[in-house]
């Protein structure tokens, strides 16, 4: 068992296909997400792949805050995507709620929905920051299904 | 029995098929990452790609028929690997072949587009229902050239059986500039085949998200990213048979070498394809195949019959 879950890790480390959605964003966190996909900074090096589905998703990038409107949504596409997934709030907003905090249309940050796995600050993020968010979060999971023998 | 087996399951069967499919999506990638000044993928890519599909959870849609969901990714991949069986790869003469196997591999390359429209059509979902309807209209318009070509070839070489048509423009090498023309109408077709980019409006990415195929996921997904490799490779491989000289009468051990450069020089062709041009409407996909590929088919089919009464045989 213990070679067929470090194959199946492995591959899991090294496709990671994403999905991404605007939960309320200016834009600018957008622009600089499609800027990391672009071949100038060729996420395809390391399997990245931006899917139009959350059925072919194992990372949901999300940027913003959560509005009120887009909150159910959020959980939808979030329960559409089969398991392992895993969720990364981009730019400052998406963290906490950043400016948006506290407004009368905003339910927080992304972590007050769905659980997230890693939080890149930024406002905006760039796109190396992005990337090096997404590396670590692959390089923490790597160590802790070491720890975990390979369960999720 | 033990050799059908060994045939059927390892060479040039499912296995054999499955890491050269492997191999062909990696050289597409890496190709087309490349013509956009990129690195691209590594090597192992398209293959952790398969093992982290399988490895997922499977989530079937509430409204989806799981009996057809279930079964149509499994009779895509049994269709396009079961047709290599009667194209010739390691000798001149394949592994079942008789006289009308050009037909039943036809017939089994079509297979698969019936089981996406299928699968499409049951997942019951808005997008896989516009994809699954956009890949069986197309299908009538690319379908007619294909087959009309690779009669013409059939007829030159007056047999029905790949085998005897690979031996015979093995035998007459300058024969094969005849079906030039079919080659070029047979490659655009096999773009639309595949779903390659002028005609990949089926699952046009940016328009009904991933056509029929929006509500696979998991295993299933794995099964049709397979069977579109593998009918690349089969699609290729038929190809190479009906209009490249296949052996070049060449050493019996080069011969299967020689069949590997020539599925690879098409892979390479329709990776190019893919990369110069930009995605057709459906109607103008359509008015095309029926304007010009048809005509030159039916040119090529005219053609072939004059060289038949004036070429010596």
């Amino acid at each position: 068992m213990g070679m067929i879950s470090k194959i199946i890790n492995w591959s899991r480390l090294k496709s990671p296909w994403v999905l991404h959605f605007n939960t309320g964003a200016c834009n600018a966190c957008d622009i600089e997400i499609i800027a990391a996909l672009t071949p100038s900074y060729d996420l395809e090096r390391f399997g990245v792949v931006l899917k139009a589905t959350p059925r072919h998703a194992d990372v949901l990038l999300c940027s913003g805050p959560v509005t009120k409107q887009i909150e159910s949504r959020l959980v939808r596409i979030y329960e559409q995507m089969p398991e392992p997934k895993f969720v990364v709030a981009i730019g400052s907003c998406a963290c906490s709620g950043g400016v948006f905090n506290g407004c009368y249309n905003v339910a927080g940050g992304i972590n007050s929905v769905i659980p997230v796995s890693a939080y890149i600050p930024g406002c905006p993020a760039s796109p190396k920051a992005i990337i090096d968010g997404v590396v670590k979060l692959l390089r923490s999971l790597e160590t802790k299904e070491r720890k975990s023998g390979g369960k999720k | 029995m033990l050799k059908a087996l060994f045939q059927i399951l390892i060479f040039p069967g499912v296995l054999f098929l499955f890491v050269f499919g492997l191999c062909g999506e990696f050289i597409d990638r890496k190709l087309c990452a490349r013509f956009q000044n990129r690195i691209g993928p590594p090597w192992f890519q398209p293959l952790a790609d398969f093992i982290k599909l399988v490895s997922k959870e499977e989530i079937i849609p509430e409204e989806a028929d799981i009996k057809v969901f279930k079964l149509m990714p499994v009779l895509a991949l049994t269709a396009s690997s079961v047709s290599i069986l009667y194209i010739p790869t390691l000798a001149e003469r394949s592994a079942f072949s008789f006289n009308g196997d050009v037909i039943v591999v036809l017939y089994l390359l079509t297979l698969p587009t019936f089981t996406y429209f299928l699968g499409g059509w049951y997942s019951r979902g808005v997008y896989s229902m516009i994809g699954a309807v956009r890949s069986l209209t197309q299908l009538f318009a690319y379908e007619v050239p294909l087959f009309l070509v690779i009669l013409a070839s059939a007829l030159l070489a007056d047999t029905w059986s790949l085998s005897g048509m690979v031996a015979f423009y093995s035998r007459h090498l300058g024969y094969w500039f005849c079906n030039i023309i079919g080659f070029g109408v047979a490659l655009i077709c096999f773009l639309g085949k595949l779903e390659k980019v002028p005609f990949d409006i089926p699952e046009a990415e940016t328009e009904i998200v991933a056509g029929s195929f929006t509500e696979y996921n998991g295993r299933l997904l794995a099964l049709i990213r397979t069977s579109f490799n593998i009918e690349m490779i089969v699609g290729a491989s038929l190809l190479a048979a009906v209009f490249l000289p296949f052996g070049l009468n060449l050493w019996p051990a080069l011969i299967f070498p020689f069949y590997l450069l020539q599925v690879l020089f098409i892979i390479v062709i329709i990776t190019f394809l893919r990369l110069l041009f930009a995605r057709l409407r459906l109607d103008q996909m359509i008015s095309f195949c029926w304007r010009f590929l048809a005509p030159l088919a039916f040119l090529q089919v005219i053609l072939n019959l004059i060289f038949k009464a004036v070429l010596p045989r």
